[in-house]
Protein backbone atom coordinates (compact mmCIF):
# COMPACT_ATOMS: atom_id res chain seq x y z
CA UNK A 1 0.00 0.00 0.00
CA UNK A 2 1.48 3.59 -0.98
CA UNK A 3 2.44 5.29 2.29
CA UNK A 4 0.19 8.61 2.77
CA UNK A 5 2.29 10.09 5.93
CA UNK A 6 5.23 9.31 7.19
CA UNK A 7 6.83 9.59 10.41
CA UNK A 8 10.39 8.20 11.75
CA UNK A 9 10.80 9.50 15.10
CA UNK A 10 10.00 13.10 15.32
CA UNK A 11 10.58 15.42 18.40
CA UNK A 12 9.24 18.79 18.91
CA UNK A 13 9.79 20.59 21.93
CA UNK A 14 8.10 23.78 23.33
CA UNK A 15 10.01 26.08 25.03
CA UNK A 16 11.71 25.18 28.21
CA UNK A 17 12.25 21.29 28.03
CA UNK A 18 8.45 20.71 27.71
CA UNK A 19 8.52 17.82 24.95
CA UNK A 20 5.05 17.51 23.31
CA UNK A 21 6.45 14.90 20.82
CA UNK A 22 8.66 12.74 21.66
CA UNK A 23 10.26 10.21 18.90
CA UNK A 24 7.12 9.64 17.57
CA UNK A 25 7.15 7.36 14.54
CA UNK A 26 3.91 6.25 12.56
CA UNK A 27 2.64 5.36 9.71
CA UNK A 28 -0.70 6.07 7.21
CA UNK A 29 -1.51 4.56 4.62
CA UNK A 30 -3.33 5.60 1.36
CA UNK A 31 -7.14 5.37 2.33
CA UNK A 32 -7.17 4.69 6.00
CA UNK A 33 -8.81 5.85 8.92
CA UNK A 34 -6.54 6.63 11.91
CA UNK A 35 -8.14 7.95 15.12
CA UNK A 36 -5.79 9.35 17.75
CA UNK A 37 -6.58 9.34 21.42
CA UNK A 38 -4.87 10.17 24.82
CA UNK A 39 -5.35 11.95 27.55
CA UNK A 40 -5.30 16.27 27.04
CA UNK A 41 -1.82 17.97 26.37
CA UNK A 42 -0.30 14.22 25.41
CA UNK A 43 0.42 16.46 22.01
CA UNK A 44 -2.04 14.72 19.63
CA UNK A 45 -2.80 18.57 18.29
CA UNK A 46 0.71 18.53 17.76
CA UNK A 47 1.52 15.31 16.01
CA UNK A 48 -1.34 16.36 13.35
CA UNK A 49 -0.47 19.74 13.52
CA UNK A 50 2.97 18.76 12.11
CA UNK A 51 1.09 17.20 9.27
CA UNK A 52 0.19 20.45 7.35
CA UNK A 53 3.09 22.36 8.54
CA UNK A 54 1.50 24.15 11.21
CA UNK A 55 4.03 23.09 13.69
CA UNK A 56 7.54 22.54 12.70
CA UNK A 57 9.24 19.70 14.41
CA UNK A 58 12.74 19.81 16.00
CA UNK A 59 14.45 15.91 14.33
CA UNK A 60 13.11 13.53 12.53
CA UNK A 61 11.74 12.49 8.97
CA UNK A 62 8.44 13.46 8.04
CA UNK A 63 7.06 13.13 4.18
CA UNK A 64 3.80 13.83 3.44
CA UNK A 65 1.98 12.34 0.42
CA UNK A 66 5.74 11.75 -0.70
CA UNK A 67 6.90 15.07 -0.04
CA UNK A 68 9.79 15.93 2.79
CA UNK A 69 8.69 18.61 5.55
CA UNK A 70 11.47 18.70 7.33
CA UNK A 71 12.98 20.90 10.06
CA UNK A 72 14.08 23.75 8.35
CA UNK A 73 10.68 25.07 7.02
CA UNK A 74 10.73 25.34 3.57
CA UNK A 75 7.53 27.30 2.15
CA UNK A 76 7.14 25.60 -1.15
CA UNK A 77 7.01 22.52 0.33
CA UNK A 78 4.86 23.16 3.01
CA UNK A 79 2.43 25.13 0.27
CA UNK A 80 2.27 22.10 -1.82
CA UNK A 81 1.45 19.93 1.17
CA UNK A 82 -1.13 22.09 2.74
CA UNK A 83 -3.08 22.20 -0.98
CA UNK A 84 -3.43 18.50 -0.49
CA UNK A 85 -4.27 18.06 3.16
CA UNK A 86 -7.46 19.72 5.03
CA UNK A 87 -7.95 20.10 7.79
CA UNK A 88 -10.66 20.77 11.10
CA UNK A 89 -10.19 22.41 13.83
CA UNK A 90 -11.85 21.58 17.59
CA UNK A 91 -13.28 25.60 17.27
CA UNK A 92 -14.04 25.31 13.37
CA UNK A 93 -12.14 28.06 12.70
CA UNK A 94 -14.68 29.70 10.18
CA UNK A 95 -13.88 33.20 8.56
CA UNK A 96 -16.51 35.30 10.86
CA UNK A 97 -16.47 38.10 8.58
CA UNK A 98 -17.30 36.24 5.15
CA UNK A 99 -20.51 34.00 4.19
CA UNK A 100 -20.52 30.27 4.51
CA UNK A 101 -19.85 30.13 1.04
CA UNK A 102 -17.18 32.84 0.58
CA UNK A 103 -15.31 30.22 3.73
CA UNK A 104 -15.33 27.82 1.06
CA UNK A 105 -14.72 29.56 -1.96
CA UNK A 106 -11.60 31.31 -0.98
CA UNK A 107 -8.76 28.80 -1.17
CA UNK A 108 -10.20 27.61 -4.97
CA UNK A 109 -10.44 30.87 -5.92
CA UNK A 110 -7.33 32.32 -4.60
CA UNK A 111 -4.80 29.35 -4.26
CA UNK A 112 -6.27 27.13 -7.26
CA UNK A 113 -7.17 30.00 -9.22
CA UNK A 114 -10.55 28.68 -10.05
CA UNK A 115 -12.85 31.14 -11.24
CA UNK A 116 -15.93 32.76 -8.82
CA UNK A 117 -18.44 30.24 -11.10
CA UNK A 118 -16.13 27.00 -10.82
CA UNK A 119 -15.81 27.31 -7.30
CA UNK A 120 -19.26 28.20 -6.57
CA UNK A 121 -20.65 24.92 -7.99
CA UNK A 122 -18.05 23.03 -6.18
CA UNK A 123 -18.92 24.23 -3.22
CA UNK A 124 -22.89 24.09 -3.74
CA UNK A 125 -22.10 20.47 -4.13
CA UNK A 126 -19.89 19.99 -1.44
CA UNK A 127 -22.91 22.14 0.78
CA UNK A 128 -25.49 19.96 -0.34
CA UNK A 129 -22.84 16.66 0.61
CA UNK A 130 -23.10 17.88 4.06
CA UNK A 131 -26.23 18.65 4.26
CA UNK A 132 -26.36 22.47 4.71
CA UNK A 133 -26.89 24.35 1.25
CA UNK A 134 -29.55 26.66 2.58
CA UNK A 135 -26.84 27.81 5.05
CA UNK A 136 -24.37 29.37 1.76
CA UNK A 137 -25.34 32.87 2.06
CA UNK A 138 -25.38 33.34 6.23
CA UNK A 139 -22.48 34.58 8.12
CA UNK A 140 -21.06 31.39 10.62
CA UNK A 141 -22.48 33.27 13.89
CA UNK A 142 -25.69 32.68 12.18
CA UNK A 143 -25.21 28.73 12.13
CA UNK A 144 -25.55 26.46 15.20
CA UNK A 145 -22.37 25.16 16.00
CA UNK A 146 -22.70 21.43 13.93
CA UNK A 147 -23.61 23.00 11.05
CA UNK A 148 -20.47 25.52 11.70
CA UNK A 149 -18.87 22.45 12.11
CA UNK A 150 -19.79 21.29 8.64
CA UNK A 151 -19.09 23.90 6.52
CA UNK A 152 -15.98 23.86 8.03
CA UNK A 153 -15.59 19.92 6.78
CA UNK A 154 -16.71 21.50 3.05
CA UNK A 155 -14.25 24.64 3.40
CA UNK A 156 -11.37 21.92 3.94
CA UNK A 157 -13.23 19.49 1.05
CA UNK A 158 -12.72 22.07 -1.13
CA UNK A 159 -9.64 22.28 -2.25
CA UNK A 160 -9.83 18.21 -3.04
CA UNK A 161 -7.29 16.97 -0.31
CA UNK A 162 -5.88 13.89 -0.22
CA UNK A 163 -5.55 13.76 3.32
CA UNK A 164 -8.35 14.76 5.81
CA UNK A 165 -6.91 15.92 9.36
CA UNK A 166 -9.43 16.35 12.36
CA UNK A 167 -8.83 17.54 15.09
CA UNK A 168 -11.20 16.89 18.43
CA UNK A 169 -13.99 18.02 15.67
CA UNK A 170 -16.53 17.37 17.93
CA UNK A 171 -15.21 18.65 21.05
CA UNK A 172 -17.21 21.63 20.98
CA UNK A 173 -20.28 20.71 20.39
CA UNK A 174 -24.02 20.19 22.33
CA UNK A 175 -24.31 16.26 22.54
CA UNK A 176 -27.23 16.73 20.26
CA UNK A 177 -24.89 17.93 17.33
CA UNK A 178 -22.12 15.82 17.54
CA UNK A 179 -23.93 13.34 15.61
CA UNK A 180 -24.60 15.40 12.11
CA UNK A 181 -20.72 15.62 12.82
CA UNK A 182 -19.40 12.06 13.23
CA UNK A 183 -22.09 11.61 10.37
CA UNK A 184 -20.65 13.74 7.92
CA UNK A 185 -17.02 12.57 9.11
CA UNK A 186 -18.58 8.65 8.23
CA UNK A 187 -19.41 9.33 4.84
CA UNK A 188 -16.04 10.87 3.62
CA UNK A 189 -14.87 7.92 5.14
CA UNK A 190 -16.54 5.73 3.28
CA UNK A 191 -15.88 7.17 0.14
CA UNK A 192 -12.26 6.14 0.73
CA UNK A 193 -10.40 9.24 1.93
CA UNK A 194 -7.43 8.70 3.89
CA UNK A 195 -8.17 10.30 7.30
CA UNK A 196 -6.60 11.28 10.80
CA UNK A 197 -9.30 11.69 13.31
CA UNK A 198 -7.89 13.17 17.01
CA UNK A 199 -11.45 12.09 18.72
CA UNK A 200 -12.74 11.18 22.16
CA UNK A 201 -15.66 9.59 20.30
CA UNK A 202 -15.10 5.57 20.66
CA UNK A 203 -18.44 4.60 19.40
CA UNK A 204 -17.13 6.49 16.44
CA UNK A 205 -13.80 5.37 16.33
CA UNK A 206 -14.67 1.65 16.72
CA UNK A 207 -17.00 1.94 13.90
CA UNK A 208 -15.09 3.68 11.73
CA UNK A 209 -10.87 3.32 12.29
CA UNK A 210 -8.53 1.24 10.80
CA UNK A 211 -6.12 1.71 13.50
CA UNK A 212 -6.40 3.25 16.69
CA UNK A 213 -2.65 5.29 18.28
CA UNK A 214 -2.71 6.14 21.55
CA UNK A 215 -0.60 8.50 22.55
CA UNK A 216 0.57 9.56 26.15
CA UNK A 217 3.07 12.76 27.58
CA UNK A 218 4.13 13.08 23.77
CA UNK A 219 5.24 9.52 23.27
CA UNK A 220 3.04 7.19 20.84
CA UNK A 221 2.12 4.29 23.63
CA UNK A 222 0.42 1.68 21.58
CA UNK A 223 -0.83 1.14 18.03
CA UNK A 224 -4.03 -1.09 17.31
CA UNK A 225 -6.79 -1.89 15.54
CA UNK A 226 -10.12 -0.69 17.31
CA UNK A 227 -11.20 -4.31 18.13
CA UNK A 228 -7.88 -4.90 20.20
CA UNK A 229 -7.54 -1.60 21.48
CA UNK A 230 -11.11 -1.10 22.68
CA UNK A 231 -11.85 -4.69 24.48
CA UNK A 232 -8.15 -5.85 25.21
CA UNK A 233 -5.44 -3.00 24.97
CA UNK A 234 -1.94 -4.55 25.24
CA UNK A 235 -0.58 -1.52 27.53
CA UNK A 236 -1.48 -0.94 30.90
CA UNK A 237 -1.65 2.92 30.25
CA UNK A 238 -3.85 2.23 27.54
CA UNK A 239 -5.78 -0.01 29.72
CA UNK A 240 -5.82 2.37 32.16
CA UNK A 241 -7.40 5.99 29.78
CA UNK A 242 -9.63 3.78 29.02
CA UNK A 243 -11.30 3.11 32.38
CA UNK A 244 -11.79 6.63 32.83
CA UNK A 245 -13.40 7.35 29.38
CA UNK A 246 -15.71 4.41 28.94
CA UNK B 1 -36.46 33.78 16.05
CA UNK B 2 -36.21 37.44 17.01
CA UNK B 3 -36.52 38.04 21.05
CA UNK B 4 -36.06 41.59 21.88
CA UNK B 5 -35.73 43.00 25.23
CA UNK B 6 -37.14 46.57 25.84
CA UNK B 7 -36.35 47.99 28.87
CA UNK B 8 -36.72 51.64 28.95
CA UNK B 9 -37.77 52.07 31.99
CA UNK B 10 -38.26 55.75 32.69
CA UNK B 11 -37.18 56.85 36.48
CA UNK B 12 -39.88 58.92 37.89
CA UNK B 13 -39.97 57.47 41.26
CA UNK B 14 -37.32 59.63 42.96
CA UNK B 15 -38.29 63.09 41.31
CA UNK B 16 -41.24 64.65 43.55
CA UNK B 17 -40.78 62.04 46.52
CA UNK B 18 -39.90 64.42 48.95
CA UNK B 19 -36.72 65.23 50.60
CA UNK B 20 -33.23 66.87 49.62
CA UNK B 21 -33.89 65.25 46.50
CA UNK B 22 -36.65 66.87 44.92
CA UNK B 23 -35.40 70.41 46.23
CA UNK B 24 -31.91 69.29 44.37
CA UNK B 25 -34.29 68.51 41.25
CA UNK B 26 -36.34 71.39 41.35
CA UNK B 27 -33.25 73.49 41.58
CA UNK B 28 -31.74 71.98 38.36
CA UNK B 29 -34.77 72.23 36.41
CA UNK B 30 -34.69 75.63 37.15
CA UNK B 31 -31.32 76.50 36.15
CA UNK B 32 -31.68 74.75 32.81
CA UNK B 33 -35.19 77.16 32.15
CA UNK B 34 -33.16 79.84 33.14
CA UNK B 35 -30.11 79.28 30.71
CA UNK B 36 -32.30 78.21 27.93
CA UNK B 37 -33.88 81.10 28.23
CA UNK B 38 -31.21 83.88 27.73
CA UNK B 39 -29.46 81.41 25.42
CA UNK B 40 -32.84 81.51 23.45
CA UNK B 41 -32.86 85.21 23.57
CA UNK B 42 -29.56 85.84 23.29
CA UNK B 43 -29.80 84.07 19.98
CA UNK B 44 -32.97 85.29 18.52
CA UNK B 45 -32.78 89.30 19.74
CA UNK B 46 -29.62 90.13 21.65
CA UNK B 47 -26.79 88.44 19.08
CA UNK B 48 -26.06 89.93 15.30
CA UNK B 49 -25.71 87.62 12.64
CA UNK B 50 -24.56 89.59 10.14
CA UNK B 51 -21.30 88.06 11.04
CA UNK B 52 -22.62 84.84 9.77
CA UNK B 53 -25.19 85.67 7.29
CA UNK B 54 -23.19 88.63 5.04
CA UNK B 55 -19.92 86.00 4.62
CA UNK B 56 -21.94 82.50 4.11
CA UNK B 57 -19.75 82.23 1.04
CA UNK B 58 -16.36 83.00 2.61
CA UNK B 59 -17.16 79.97 5.63
CA UNK B 60 -18.03 77.65 2.73
CA UNK B 61 -15.40 78.55 0.23
CA UNK B 62 -12.68 80.95 1.82
CA UNK B 63 -11.44 84.12 -1.02
CA UNK B 64 -11.80 81.30 -4.06
CA UNK B 65 -12.38 83.46 -7.02
CA UNK B 66 -15.64 84.41 -7.66
CA UNK B 67 -15.86 82.85 -11.57
CA UNK B 68 -14.72 79.59 -10.25
CA UNK B 69 -16.79 79.19 -6.69
CA UNK B 70 -19.06 76.56 -8.63
CA UNK B 71 -15.70 74.20 -9.03
CA UNK B 72 -15.61 73.83 -4.92
CA UNK B 73 -18.75 73.84 -4.32
CA UNK B 74 -19.80 71.33 -6.54
CA UNK B 75 -17.20 69.61 -4.71
CA UNK B 76 -19.43 70.07 -1.36
CA UNK B 77 -22.46 69.03 -2.83
CA UNK B 78 -21.04 65.97 -4.18
CA UNK B 79 -19.56 65.46 -0.40
CA UNK B 80 -22.76 66.16 1.06
CA UNK B 81 -25.17 63.67 -1.22
CA UNK B 82 -22.51 60.66 -0.96
CA UNK B 83 -22.71 61.15 2.52
CA UNK B 84 -26.69 61.05 2.33
CA UNK B 85 -26.54 57.92 0.35
CA UNK B 86 -24.08 56.72 2.58
CA UNK B 87 -26.56 56.79 5.24
CA UNK B 88 -29.06 55.46 3.73
CA UNK B 89 -30.13 52.21 4.39
CA UNK B 90 -29.05 50.39 1.24
CA UNK B 91 -29.55 46.45 1.72
CA UNK B 92 -28.04 45.97 -2.45
CA UNK B 93 -24.60 44.83 -2.42
CA UNK B 94 -23.98 46.57 -5.38
CA UNK B 95 -25.11 49.74 -4.58
CA UNK B 96 -22.79 49.95 -1.41
CA UNK B 97 -19.73 49.31 -3.80
CA UNK B 98 -20.87 51.83 -6.05
CA UNK B 99 -20.75 53.93 -2.80
CA UNK B 100 -16.97 53.12 -1.59
CA UNK B 101 -16.15 53.89 -4.91
CA UNK B 102 -17.99 57.31 -5.26
CA UNK B 103 -16.00 58.09 -1.93
CA UNK B 104 -12.57 57.17 -3.77
CA UNK B 105 -12.99 59.44 -6.42
CA UNK B 106 -14.08 62.13 -3.84
CA UNK B 107 -10.35 62.68 -2.76
CA UNK B 108 -8.88 63.22 -6.49
CA UNK B 109 -12.12 65.02 -7.32
CA UNK B 110 -11.65 67.45 -4.73
CA UNK B 111 -7.67 68.24 -5.20
CA UNK B 112 -8.82 68.77 -9.16
CA UNK B 113 -12.29 71.05 -8.59
CA UNK B 114 -9.97 72.99 -6.20
CA UNK B 115 -6.17 73.44 -7.83
CA UNK B 116 -7.63 73.53 -11.83
CA UNK B 117 -5.95 71.07 -14.80
CA UNK B 118 -7.75 68.44 -16.86
CA UNK B 119 -9.15 71.87 -18.92
CA UNK B 120 -9.93 74.08 -15.72
CA UNK B 121 -8.39 77.36 -14.71
CA UNK B 122 -5.47 76.25 -12.24
CA UNK B 123 -6.55 78.53 -8.90
CA UNK B 124 -3.34 78.68 -6.53
CA UNK B 125 -3.62 77.49 -3.29
CA UNK B 126 -3.47 80.93 -1.32
CA UNK B 127 -7.10 81.43 -2.35
CA UNK B 128 -8.79 78.11 -0.97
CA UNK B 129 -10.09 78.17 2.12
CA UNK B 130 -12.83 77.86 4.44
CA UNK B 131 -14.86 74.47 4.95
CA UNK B 132 -13.69 72.97 1.84
CA UNK B 133 -10.03 73.72 2.44
CA UNK B 134 -10.77 72.17 6.00
CA UNK B 135 -12.67 68.96 4.72
CA UNK B 136 -10.20 69.00 1.70
CA UNK B 137 -7.25 68.90 4.46
CA UNK B 138 -8.93 66.29 6.51
CA UNK B 139 -9.95 63.85 3.90
CA UNK B 140 -6.42 63.76 1.95
CA UNK B 141 -4.69 63.10 4.97
CA UNK B 142 -6.61 60.92 6.37
CA UNK B 143 -6.75 58.66 2.93
CA UNK B 144 -2.89 59.06 2.78
CA UNK B 145 -2.62 58.13 6.79
CA UNK B 146 -4.70 55.20 6.42
CA UNK B 147 -2.45 52.58 4.11
CA UNK B 148 0.63 54.39 5.66
CA UNK B 149 -0.55 53.55 9.24
CA UNK B 150 -1.82 49.92 8.03
CA UNK B 151 2.11 49.53 6.52
CA UNK B 152 3.53 50.78 9.78
CA UNK B 153 1.26 48.30 11.98
CA UNK B 154 2.37 45.55 9.77
CA UNK B 155 6.04 46.49 9.40
CA UNK B 156 5.81 46.08 13.53
CA UNK B 157 4.70 42.71 13.36
CA UNK B 158 7.48 41.68 11.24
CA UNK B 159 9.91 39.10 11.84
CA UNK B 160 12.59 41.46 10.31
CA UNK B 161 14.62 43.26 12.87
CA UNK B 162 15.36 45.86 10.19
CA UNK B 163 11.70 46.18 9.24
CA UNK B 164 10.17 46.27 12.79
CA UNK B 165 12.68 48.70 14.37
CA UNK B 166 12.09 51.38 12.20
CA UNK B 167 8.54 51.39 11.96
CA UNK B 168 8.49 50.91 15.73
CA UNK B 169 10.86 54.05 16.27
CA UNK B 170 8.85 55.78 13.46
CA UNK B 171 5.61 55.49 15.82
CA UNK B 172 7.17 56.49 19.20
CA UNK B 173 8.96 59.61 17.83
CA UNK B 174 6.15 61.20 16.12
CA UNK B 175 3.55 60.53 18.96
CA UNK B 176 6.33 62.19 20.87
CA UNK B 177 6.44 65.51 19.35
CA UNK B 178 3.28 68.16 19.44
CA UNK B 179 1.12 68.15 16.30
CA UNK B 180 1.97 72.24 15.93
CA UNK B 181 5.64 71.40 15.76
CA UNK B 182 5.22 69.01 13.28
CA UNK B 183 3.20 71.81 11.69
CA UNK B 184 5.78 73.85 11.62
CA UNK B 185 8.69 71.24 10.41
CA UNK B 186 6.17 71.31 7.47
CA UNK B 187 5.51 75.47 6.94
CA UNK B 188 9.00 75.74 7.54
CA UNK B 189 11.18 72.97 7.17
CA UNK B 190 10.36 71.05 4.13
CA UNK B 191 11.02 73.58 1.41
CA UNK B 192 14.38 74.01 3.51
CA UNK B 193 14.87 70.36 2.49
CA UNK B 194 14.00 70.57 -1.35
CA UNK B 195 15.79 72.23 -4.34
CA UNK B 196 14.86 75.79 -4.83
CA UNK B 197 13.16 74.90 -8.04
CA UNK B 198 10.77 72.26 -6.39
CA UNK B 199 8.46 74.83 -4.69
CA UNK B 200 5.70 72.64 -2.56
CA UNK B 201 2.27 74.65 -1.63
CA UNK B 202 1.34 74.88 1.57
CA UNK B 203 -1.75 72.86 1.57
CA UNK B 204 -0.15 70.37 0.09
CA UNK B 205 2.30 70.75 2.74
CA UNK B 206 0.10 70.60 5.26
CA UNK B 207 -1.62 67.32 4.13
CA UNK B 208 2.12 65.59 4.10
CA UNK B 209 2.82 66.91 7.82
CA UNK B 210 -0.56 65.64 8.80
CA UNK B 211 -0.52 62.68 6.75
CA UNK B 212 2.98 61.84 8.79
CA UNK B 213 1.29 62.90 11.70
CA UNK B 214 -1.64 61.11 11.91
CA UNK B 215 -0.09 57.44 10.74
CA UNK B 216 1.44 56.85 13.58
CA UNK B 217 -1.75 57.15 15.50
CA UNK B 218 -3.04 55.10 12.82
CA UNK B 219 -0.60 52.26 12.93
CA UNK B 220 -0.97 52.09 17.23
CA UNK B 221 -5.01 51.64 16.24
CA UNK B 222 -4.80 49.30 13.64
CA UNK B 223 -2.08 47.08 15.56
CA UNK B 224 -4.31 46.98 18.58
CA UNK B 225 -6.99 45.79 16.35
CA UNK B 226 -4.31 43.30 14.38
CA UNK B 227 -3.55 41.80 17.59
CA UNK B 228 -6.92 41.09 18.81
CA UNK B 229 -7.45 38.24 15.97
CA UNK B 230 -6.84 35.52 17.52
CA UNK B 231 -3.75 32.80 15.89
CA UNK B 232 -6.47 30.24 14.65
CA UNK B 233 -7.90 32.46 12.12
CA UNK B 234 -4.71 32.78 10.55
CA UNK B 235 -3.92 28.94 10.92
CA UNK B 236 -7.13 28.39 9.44
CA UNK B 237 -6.09 30.24 6.84
CA UNK B 238 -3.22 29.05 6.28
CA UNK B 239 -3.98 25.26 6.50
CA UNK B 240 -5.96 26.03 3.11
CA UNK B 241 -2.84 26.66 1.58
CA UNK B 242 -3.50 30.66 1.39
CA UNK B 243 0.18 32.52 0.93
CA UNK B 244 0.94 34.98 4.04
CA UNK B 245 0.06 37.95 2.03
CA UNK B 246 -3.01 36.24 1.22
CA UNK B 247 -4.09 35.45 4.82
CA UNK B 248 -3.37 39.33 5.65
CA UNK B 249 -5.58 40.53 2.55
CA UNK B 250 -8.38 38.53 3.58
CA UNK B 251 -8.49 37.28 6.84
CA UNK B 252 -6.37 39.15 9.45
CA UNK B 253 -6.54 42.78 7.57
CA UNK B 254 -10.51 42.88 7.08
CA UNK B 255 -11.18 41.63 10.46
CA UNK B 256 -8.57 43.79 12.49
CA UNK B 257 -9.72 47.12 10.44
CA UNK B 258 -13.60 46.84 11.42
CA UNK B 259 -12.34 46.14 14.64
CA UNK B 260 -10.44 49.58 14.40
CA UNK B 261 -13.14 51.09 13.10
CA UNK B 262 -13.78 53.28 16.51
CA UNK B 263 -10.75 54.11 16.77
CA UNK B 264 -10.23 54.99 13.55
CA UNK B 265 -13.13 57.08 13.32
CA UNK B 266 -11.96 58.77 16.80
CA UNK B 267 -8.68 59.30 14.90
CA UNK B 268 -10.76 61.31 11.93
CA UNK B 269 -12.25 63.85 14.05
CA UNK B 270 -9.58 64.49 15.89
CA UNK B 271 -7.62 65.22 12.38
CA UNK B 272 -10.45 67.42 11.37
CA UNK B 273 -10.39 69.72 14.97
CA UNK B 274 -6.72 69.78 14.28
CA UNK B 275 -6.88 71.22 10.81
CA UNK B 276 -7.72 74.45 12.73
CA UNK B 277 -4.14 74.74 13.99
CA UNK B 278 -3.41 75.93 10.26
CA UNK B 279 -4.72 78.89 10.76
CA UNK B 280 -1.73 79.63 13.22
CA UNK B 281 0.42 79.09 10.13
CA UNK B 282 -1.95 81.02 7.38
CA UNK B 283 -3.94 78.69 5.89
CA UNK B 284 -7.58 80.53 5.92
CA UNK B 285 -9.43 77.14 6.56
CA UNK B 286 -13.17 77.43 8.65
CA UNK B 287 -11.11 78.57 11.80
CA UNK B 288 -8.76 81.06 9.89
CA UNK B 289 -10.98 82.28 7.95
CA UNK B 290 -13.43 83.47 11.32
CA UNK B 291 -10.26 85.56 12.43
CA UNK B 292 -9.94 87.09 9.61
CA UNK B 293 -13.03 88.41 9.61
CA UNK B 294 -13.38 89.09 13.07
CA UNK B 295 -10.21 91.41 12.08
CA UNK B 296 -12.03 93.65 9.72
CA UNK B 297 -14.07 96.60 11.10
CA UNK B 298 -17.52 95.80 9.94
CA UNK B 299 -17.71 92.88 12.73
CA UNK B 300 -15.17 94.09 15.25
CA UNK B 301 -16.29 92.90 18.55
CA UNK B 302 -18.62 89.89 17.12
CA UNK B 303 -16.49 86.83 18.52
CA UNK B 304 -19.06 85.33 20.20
CA UNK B 305 -21.36 84.62 17.18
CA UNK B 306 -18.49 84.16 14.47
CA UNK B 307 -17.24 81.36 16.86
CA UNK B 308 -20.48 80.05 18.35
CA UNK B 309 -21.40 79.89 14.37
CA UNK B 310 -18.16 77.84 13.52
CA UNK B 311 -18.40 75.56 16.57
CA UNK B 312 -21.83 74.30 15.06
CA UNK B 313 -20.23 73.71 11.83
CA UNK B 314 -17.42 71.94 12.89
CA UNK B 315 -20.39 69.63 15.35
CA UNK B 316 -22.05 69.15 12.57
CA UNK B 317 -19.56 67.90 9.91
CA UNK B 318 -17.94 65.59 13.01
CA UNK B 319 -21.16 64.47 13.53
CA UNK B 320 -22.12 63.49 9.92
CA UNK B 321 -18.57 61.55 10.14
CA UNK B 322 -19.74 59.90 13.32
CA UNK B 323 -22.60 58.53 11.36
CA UNK B 324 -21.15 57.23 8.23
CA UNK B 325 -18.47 55.26 10.66
CA UNK B 326 -21.51 54.12 12.52
CA UNK B 327 -23.24 52.85 8.82
CA UNK B 328 -19.67 51.23 7.60
CA UNK B 329 -19.86 49.45 11.22
CA UNK B 330 -22.78 48.27 10.20
CA UNK B 331 -22.16 47.21 6.85
CA UNK B 332 -18.88 45.41 7.69
CA UNK B 333 -20.60 43.98 10.97
CA UNK B 334 -21.11 40.10 10.34
CA UNK B 335 -23.68 39.89 12.81
CA UNK B 336 -26.66 40.95 10.71
CA UNK B 337 -28.85 39.44 12.31
CA UNK B 338 -30.01 37.00 15.52
CA UNK B 339 -27.58 34.45 16.86
CA UNK B 340 -28.45 31.20 17.02
CA UNK B 341 -27.35 29.40 20.16
CA UNK B 342 -23.90 27.04 19.89
N1 LIG C 1 2.21 26.76 21.13
C1 LIG C 1 2.63 26.09 22.23
N2 LIG C 1 3.53 26.66 23.07
C2 LIG C 1 3.96 26.01 24.16
N3 LIG C 1 3.56 24.79 24.53
C3 LIG C 1 2.66 24.16 23.75
C4 LIG C 1 2.14 24.79 22.56
N4 LIG C 1 1.27 23.94 21.98
C5 LIG C 1 1.23 22.84 22.77
N5 LIG C 1 2.07 22.97 23.82
C6 LIG C 1 2.32 21.96 24.85
O1 LIG C 1 2.59 20.75 24.21
C7 LIG C 1 1.96 19.69 24.89
C8 LIG C 1 1.04 18.93 23.96
O2 LIG C 1 -0.03 19.78 23.60
P1 LIG C 1 -1.17 19.34 22.58
O3 LIG C 1 -0.53 18.77 21.38
O4 LIG C 1 -2.06 20.50 22.39
O5 LIG C 1 -1.91 18.20 23.39
P2 LIG C 1 -3.34 17.55 23.12
O6 LIG C 1 -3.84 18.05 21.82
O7 LIG C 1 -3.07 16.08 23.14
O8 LIG C 1 -4.21 17.95 24.25
C9 LIG C 1 1.23 20.27 26.08
O9 LIG C 1 2.05 20.11 27.21
C10 LIG C 1 1.11 21.72 25.72
O10 LIG C 1 1.15 22.51 26.88
MG1 LIG D 1 -5.62 19.17 21.37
Amino acid sequence: MKSAIEAKRITKTFGHGNMALDNVSLDVTSGEILVIMGPSGSGKSTLIRTFNGLESIDSGKLEILGIPLDSDKNQQQVSLIRRQVGMVFQQFNLFPHLSILENITLAPIQVQGCSAAEAETKAFELLIQMGIEDQARKHPNQLSGGQQQRAAIARALALNPKIMLFDEPTSALDPEKVKEVLDAIKSLANKGMTMVVVTHEIGFAREVSDRVVFMDEGKVIEISSPNTFFIDAKEERSRRFLNQVM
Amino acid sequence: MRKIFKQKRIKTGHFLDGGIESVINIFLVLIIIVCSFKAFNWILFVADWTVVTKNLHLYALGSYPREYQWRPLTWLLLLFSTILLTLFKNKSKLVRRFIYCIWIILIPAGIILHSGGIGLAPVQTRYWGGLSLTILLTICSAAFALPIGILLALGRQSDMFLVRNPCKLYVELVRAIPLIAVLFFGQLLIPLFLPVDIELNRVLRAIIAFTLFSAAYVAEDIRSGLQSIPKTQKEAAQALGLSNIHVMQFIVLPQALRIALPALTNQAIGLLQNTSLMAILGLVELLGITRSLLANPEFIGRYLEAYIWIGFVYWFTCTAMALISNRLEKDLSPDKSDRINL
